[in-house]
């Protein structure tokens, strides 16, 4: 009897461990099998590990340049979800992952560390590679879509007051509301530049990120702090005033990679990010956010329908 | 190249009319969602959160055992072992795991987390075995000394089996901690059950995936307790007595 | 070793960061901390101190006592947090609701084993000089519980002060784990040194329940439970199924 039940324990217990390390080892790489028959540059180059920030945004980036790789041939494996720009950062100096996608703006202020904001979008981009050429990484070409902090508002209210660029809130003096994170009302890419460049003067009402557009619905905030990639900017009920004067700087992204992984990897390897990079406008990026953060698809998947459509994969 | 001048063919994700319906409400519970993450999200977790399991209470198990029999033999190993693995013990999660993060090679990474990891179950495994070992009673180790038996074969055959009970309730306490304290590992590295978790609070705080994969993670602790009872019981028919 | 030199630069600034004017200070956050975590302690200990007492008391519902403590083992508190936050939403409800839960637990079941495994002759004894069932609770069977109870009570605070700082993962904001989860603004020095905080929080904790529990305690019972000195640290050892 109890050898029995000694038995069925030890096998249950073993199917549980076969299973789990059985398997583990080749879930990622579903879609690298297929088309390696014929050619597949990247079948005898040494494996590469990427990573990706802790946001929706940056997941499906990171699985579209990973399996845009995989199709041809590369041995890539994504450490997700790292955590913020400082994080991943260190953990491609110090080598635990060769490539991670990064934004532009943030590579000159956050990682670089520099003050001034740079005043287009090639110099904060000449500026980002300076930075981490000097740390043995190359930036690859950028995106054409840009994720920065933009002033959104119901398209009802703008077409109402013949909204098109933040000056145009000038004509409400204080009487306009307008919503951010509290951090918004101390900073330059925030109150503090648009009031100096662009001489408005609305009033400030801090607002969770998360109940930005809920603001926006019941009218709580005429105005909201948004980003120019946010999923809801596809349903068409909301409007993005122009930024001439670029208070909010230049957020486009690319892939950092390790400069000894650029040669090692051959050819084909760069032309891939860069042809991945190149498709992503921000009309594509935005019906990918929605439908990871609004239908909460994998972002796995939606970039595999998203490469196939491009006939990338 | 000529394609991409013309910008990029964006498909359709599927997001027309109902499609998504539960999923852009967040309703608690959308089986759509489940059925459709299950193979890519939801078992890989749950194989993860296994393994991650298995390698830290397998480890923990041998050092804690190794240190055990050498505070059997010597007993002022004690003292220090239980200071420092109370300590140990002691410190939250969240803080081991982003503590450890600032040593040097260690950094995100799966060996991070099984440092940790490794580190709760010590305490646990160490006191109970040691304990199962001394409450052997004197007079049938002195009988196995009698019957001409040397001391490693009393430890292998006399010792050990005695204090199974205590050392598989060890075990059994180490494992459910494991499973628990696994899911907050997801934090510095993006694998087990932790891993959906904080994505769905990241992601507009997602219901049903935190249902989901936080119902997983009580589930698995509760069967491997189950398990381990029946391990423990198989094992030690002898001790069913014994509290 | 440079980081954990910034993270003690980061808690010798109280928190702040250079060029970040609004975040709350170390202090503050530590204090916060301590609140929602004794909040969750002192109802969890409201509710089960007196069920656990009178169970042992009683001597009866070992079976509910001690397997609601084997099952607490079981949950996980990212988990239970987690489903919290799917019912209740994001806030301090649901925080308190996971911490009673998961504290309950042990401190029914160590409190049912402290009371329940108190010496009968000595209880008889006392009830031979004419005590009544209050008075020797009170002045048997509690006295000579304390190690045990209190057993039970850091257990449970040990998991109180980590599960508060866990909530900030699920978005819970006003505790140290807020630095934690926003390593965008306090960089990973901050991180380090909140995680310093938390490490110290719960040693601090243990040390001070150490130290009532031993101002409690009878001074015979001390060298009595030697032999089960091992219930004091760590988790309870009921393994009784």
């Amino acid at each position: 009897m109890t050898r029995k039940l000694l038995f069925a324990v030890a096998a249950a217990l073993l199917a549980v461990v076969a299973a789990a390390c059985g398997s583990s080892s080749k879930s990622s790489t579903t879609h690298a099998v297929k088309t390696t028959a014929q050619k597949s540059p990247g079948a005898d180059k040494p494996p590469i590990v990427m990573g990706d920030k802790n946001f929706p945004e940056e997941y499906v980036l990171g699985s579209l340049y990973q399996q845009a790789l995989q199709a041809k041939g590369y041995h890539i494996t994504l450490k997700g979800n790292i955590g913020s720009s400082e994080i991943v950062w260190k953990a491609m100096t110090s080598g635990q992952i060769q490539m991670y996608p990064e934004y532009t703006g943030v590579i000159v202020s956050v990682l670089a560390g520099n003050t001034k904001p740079p005043h287009s979008a090639s110099q904060t981009y000449n500026e980002a590679q300076a930075y981490v050429q000097k740390h043995g990484f190359t930036l690859l070409k950028p995106t054409p879509f840009y994720d920065t902090d933009a002033m959104g508002t119901l398209k009802s209210f703008a077409t109402k007051h013949h909204l098109h660029t933040i000056s145009d809130l000038k004509q409400f003096g204080h009487s306009v509301t307008l919503g951010g994170a509290p951090e918004f009302a101390t900073r330059y890419e925030g109150l503090i530049g648009l009031k100096k460049v662009y001489g408005v003067n609305p009033t400030f009402k801090p607002i969770a990120i998360a109940l930005t557009y809920k603001a926006l619905d019941s009218n709580q905030v005429q105005v909201a702090d948004v980003f120019t990639t946010d999923p809801q900017l596809t349903l068409g009920k909301y409007t993005i005033l122009s930024d001439p004067k670029n208070v909010f700087g230049f957020q486009n992204v690319a892939p950092i990679v390790k400069k000894s992984v650029i040669k090692s990897e051959g050819p084909v390897f760069e032309q891939t990010l860069n042809k991945v990079s190149a498709l992503l406008t921000l009309d594509a990026i935005r019906k990918m956010n929605a439908a990871v953060e609004l239908d909460k698809q994998s972002p796995s998947v939606v970039a595999h329908k998203f490469l196939a459509a491009n006939h990338l994969t | 190249m000529i394609v991409f001048a013309n910008g990029p063919v964006i498909p359709n994700f599927g997001g027309s009319g109902s499609t998504y319906a539960c999923e852009r409400a967040n309703r608690l519970f959308c089986p759509n969602w489940v059925s459709q993450n299950w193979n890519s999200v939801l078992w890989p977790a749950l194989r993860q959160h296994v393994v991650l399991t298995v390698i830290a209470v397998v480890i923990g198990f041998a050092i804690s055992t190794a240190l055990a029999l050498l505070a059997y033999r010597r007993g002022w190993i004690e003292r220090p072992v239980v200071i420092v693995t109370s300590i140990l013990y002691t410190i939250p999660s969240l803080a081991l795991f982003e503590l450890l993060v600032g040593v040097p090679g260690l950094g995100l990474s799966r060996t991070t987390a099984e440092v940790a990891l490794v580190s709760y179950t010590l305490l646990i495994m160490f006191r109970n075995t040691l304990t199962g070992l001394r409450e052997v009673p004197a007079e049938v180790r002195d009988a196995a000394t009698g019957m001409g038996m040397g001391s490693m074969r009393t430890l292998l055959r006399v010792d050990l089996p005695l204090a199974m009970p205590a050392i598989i309730a060890g075990v059994r306490i180490a494992t459910v901690t494991v499973i628990s304290l696994a899911t907050v590992a997801a934090l510095i590295d993006d694998e087990g059950l932790g891993a959906p978790i904080l994505q769905a609070i990241s992601n507009e705080v997602f219901k049903t995936e935190l249902i989901v994969a936080g119902g997983m993670a009580i589930a698995l602790a509760l069967l491997a307790d189950g398990l381990l009872v029946l391990l423990q019981r198989a094992l030690t028919p002898w001790a069913r007595v014994r509290v | 070793m440079n980081s954990f030199s910034q993270a003690l630069d980061f808690i010798g600034r109280n928190g702040q960061i250079p060029g970040e004017p609004q975040l709350p200070t170390l202090v503050h956050l530590t204090l916060e901390t301590v609140k929602i975590a004794w909040i969750g302690i002192g109802i969890a200990l409201v509710i089960a101190l007196p069920v656990g007492l009178w169970l042992g008391h009683i001597h009866r519902g070992s079976f509910v006592a001690i397997n609601v403590g084997n099952i607490w083992r079981a949950l996980p508190s990212l988990a239970v947090l987690a489903i919290g936050v799917a019912f209740l939403g994001l806030g301090l409800r649901n925080v308190e609701l996971a911490l009673i839960v998961l504290a309950v637990p042990p401190v029914i079941t160590n409190a049912y084993v402290a009371i329940n495994g108190v010496d009968r002759d000595v209880v008889d004894a006392a009830r031979g000089m004419g005590f009544s069932g209050w008075q020797i609770l009170r002045k048997v069977e509690l006295p000579l519980g304390v190690p045990l109870i209190f057993a039970g009570i850091r257990t449970a605070a040990l998991f109180v002060v980590s599960t508060t700082t866990i909530a900030a993962l699920t978005g819970y904001s006003g505790s140290l784990g807020d630095i934690i989860n926003n390593e965008a603004s306090y960089h990973l020095s901050g991180v380090l040194g909140a995680a310093m905080c938390i490490a110290a929080l719960a040693l601090v904790t243990d040390l001070l329940l150490a130290l009532v529990q031993r101002a409690l305690t009878p001074r015979g019972v001390t060298l009595e439970l030697h032999a089960g000195a091992h219930e004091a640290v760590g988790p309870p050892l009921a393994e009784t199924v």
